[in-house]
């Protein structure tokens, strides 16, 4: 790329986050370029990217809050700047708690922040959750969901200790629901939003997975589309179409390297805005 | 006898977070020519209720905190207990106001003040009643049941002894120079609460809320390297 990520998504590393490189692998599985980009870099080296990754793990291990660092990280002009102008943003886990920190998400008051990604609440336990759980494309101008169909439940890992979404602003919450901002939500395996655990996972307000801006470029989600892109990725008791994919696929080889069911979060965005339906 | 109960925990090594901290502060929100030093200890207030003296309270609190980890872990933290008169615990917190060194000293341990920080607060504090100011702000969940979590863990341990009203979480101790002690207040509002991607770093409003549990000003001898609470 010769330094500059013109054309290619740039998948921002900053220290600590540890999911960069299957993130990158994600975005290649679709046809596009991928890079990593050190947050030293110089951010102009961002110029004409077709899309930013702030992907999981422990920016700056987490110390304070989880993604607040980062979120005050002289990188994020440069991403403000571009989402600002329809670069296309995807935060996952700790990438959703850095554009939730940084106000780019709800993004309804450009950088103010709106919202929180709180400690988790589950019944009989605390801290760092772990599992395989469902969330339902949501009807939102989103460009990430492009590719999934309306209502659909897709089978994701989650794996956090704060990713419960929730605001004092009840104004921000109506305001979300109106402009069509919430992207997915928690749901069981018929799609129905179950505001209980496990099928809400962290006690998120309304059930809610993911939050784009209004706009629908920069999405933040808690969930890992980058450990579902591939069949393999999926686990042999997960309930529905794609366990029954997978166990089907069991002993060969070449068709574990099949799509799997967090690939079209990618894959949406090649068909811009709306994304490319499958 | 009921007792008020306070416990302060902190690493004995250098604290990163805290470190980090400072560093946002300083560096990514242009607090570097107030913000003067800065301490982090995780924190416990309560009431204490027993039969027996202050001192016998203290002494039952103190045993069980010793044992838990989930209050203390002995290979890595110092702490301070304090209920009514009686003192435990080898965390001496009156030097955690100490100034002494440049920027970078003490970062993570004891308050390090940045050289032009001290002359301004020295002059300032000499002539119109500003300098530096300690603020000992409690960043706490909204989530009261987490406390009560604390309090019955407590509870299940303690002999003879039952605590209520429990409040905790993690206490920022912020050192900064200011003309005054509303000025240096409104720059700890600024520090604490991210209202925006350039204001606020320590909570976030929407699932934290901070009290002021102790400040005072802080009196610097005329270089500076010395000091002690005022007030």
């Amino acid at each position: 790329m010769n330094g500059s990520f013109k054309g290619h998504v740039a998948i921002i590393q900053f220290p600590g986050v540890n999911c960069e490189y299957e993130s990158a692998a994600a975005v290649r599985s679709i046809g596009l370029g991928a890079g990593i980009f050190r947050w030293n870099e110089a951010p102009a080296l961002l110029d004409g990217c077709s899309g930013i990754i702030l992907p999981g793990g422990f920016s700056y291990q987490d110390r304070i809050r989880a993604g607040v660092v980062a979120a005050k990280d002289r990188i994020m002009d440069k991403v403000s700047e571009l989402a600002r102008v329809g670069t296309p943003v995807l935060g996952i886990c700790n990438g959703a708690q850095v554009l939730v920190e940084a106000g780019l998400i709800p993004g309804i008051h450009w950088e103010k922040v709106d919202l929180a990604l709180a400690p988790n609440v589950m019944a009989d336990r605390e801290g760092y959750y772990c599992n395989w759980v469902f969330v339902r494309r949501e009807k939102s101008a989103c460009l990430w969901t492009g590719a999934y169909v309306e209502g659909e439940a897709i089978p994701i890992p989650i794996a956090h200790a704060e990713g419960r979404f929730t605001t004092e602003d009840a104004g921000v919450l109506d305001a979300m629901r109106e402009n069509g901002q919430i992207a997915l939500r928690y749901c069981d395996a018929a799609g129905a939003a179950l505001d209980s655990f496990p099928v809400n996972p962290n006690g998120s307000m309304d059930n809610i997975a993911g939050i784009s801006n209004r706009e629908g470029n920069v999405l933040a989600m808690m969930p890992h589309p980058e450990r579902s892109t591939w069949l393999r990725q999926v686990p042999e008791d997960l309930t529905g179409q794609w366990g029954r994919r997978r166990r089907a696929a069991t002993g060969e080889a070449g068709r574990m390297e099949d799509e799997g069911p967090g690939r079209a979060f990618f894959s949406s965005l090649r068909g811009g805005k709306g994304g490319e339906a499958r | 006898m009921k007792t008020a109960t306070q416990l302060w925990v902190r690493l004995k090594v250098i604290d990163l977070v805290t470190q980090t901290a400072r560093i946002t502060l300083a560096e990514k929100l242009d607090f570097g020519d107030r913000l003067s030093g800065m301490t982090h200890y995780w924190y416990w207030a309560m009431d204490a209720e027993g039969e027996s003296s202050e001192k016998a309270i203290a002494a039952e609190v103190d045993r069980v905190i010793r044992l838990d980890s989930a209050f203390t872990n002995q290979n890595k933290h110092s702490y301070r207990l304090a209920a009514g008169g009686a003192a435990l615990g080898d965390l001496a917190l009156e030097r955690d106001y100490a100034v002494s060194g440049g920027p970078a000293a003490g970062a993570g341990t004891a308050a390090g003040v940045a050289p032009a920080a001290r002359g301004r607060a020295s002059a300032g504090g000499a002539t119109a009643g500003g300098g530096l100011f300690a603020f000992d702000c409690l960043v706490r969940e909204k989530r009261p049941d987490r406390e009560a979590a604390f309090a019955e863990r407590l509870n299940a341990r303690l002999r003879g002894v039952v605590v209520s009203n429990m409040k905790c979480g993690e206490l920022w101790r912020l050192i900064t120079a200011a003309p005054s002690r509303e000025a240096a207040l409104a720059d700890v509002e600024k520090m604490l609460v991210s209202r925006s991607r350039r204001e606020g770093l320590l909570l976030n409003p929407h699932y934290q809320q901070y009290e002021i549990i102790d400040s005072r000003r802080i009196e610097t001898g005329p270089s500076g390297a010395d000091a002690r609470a005022g007030e």
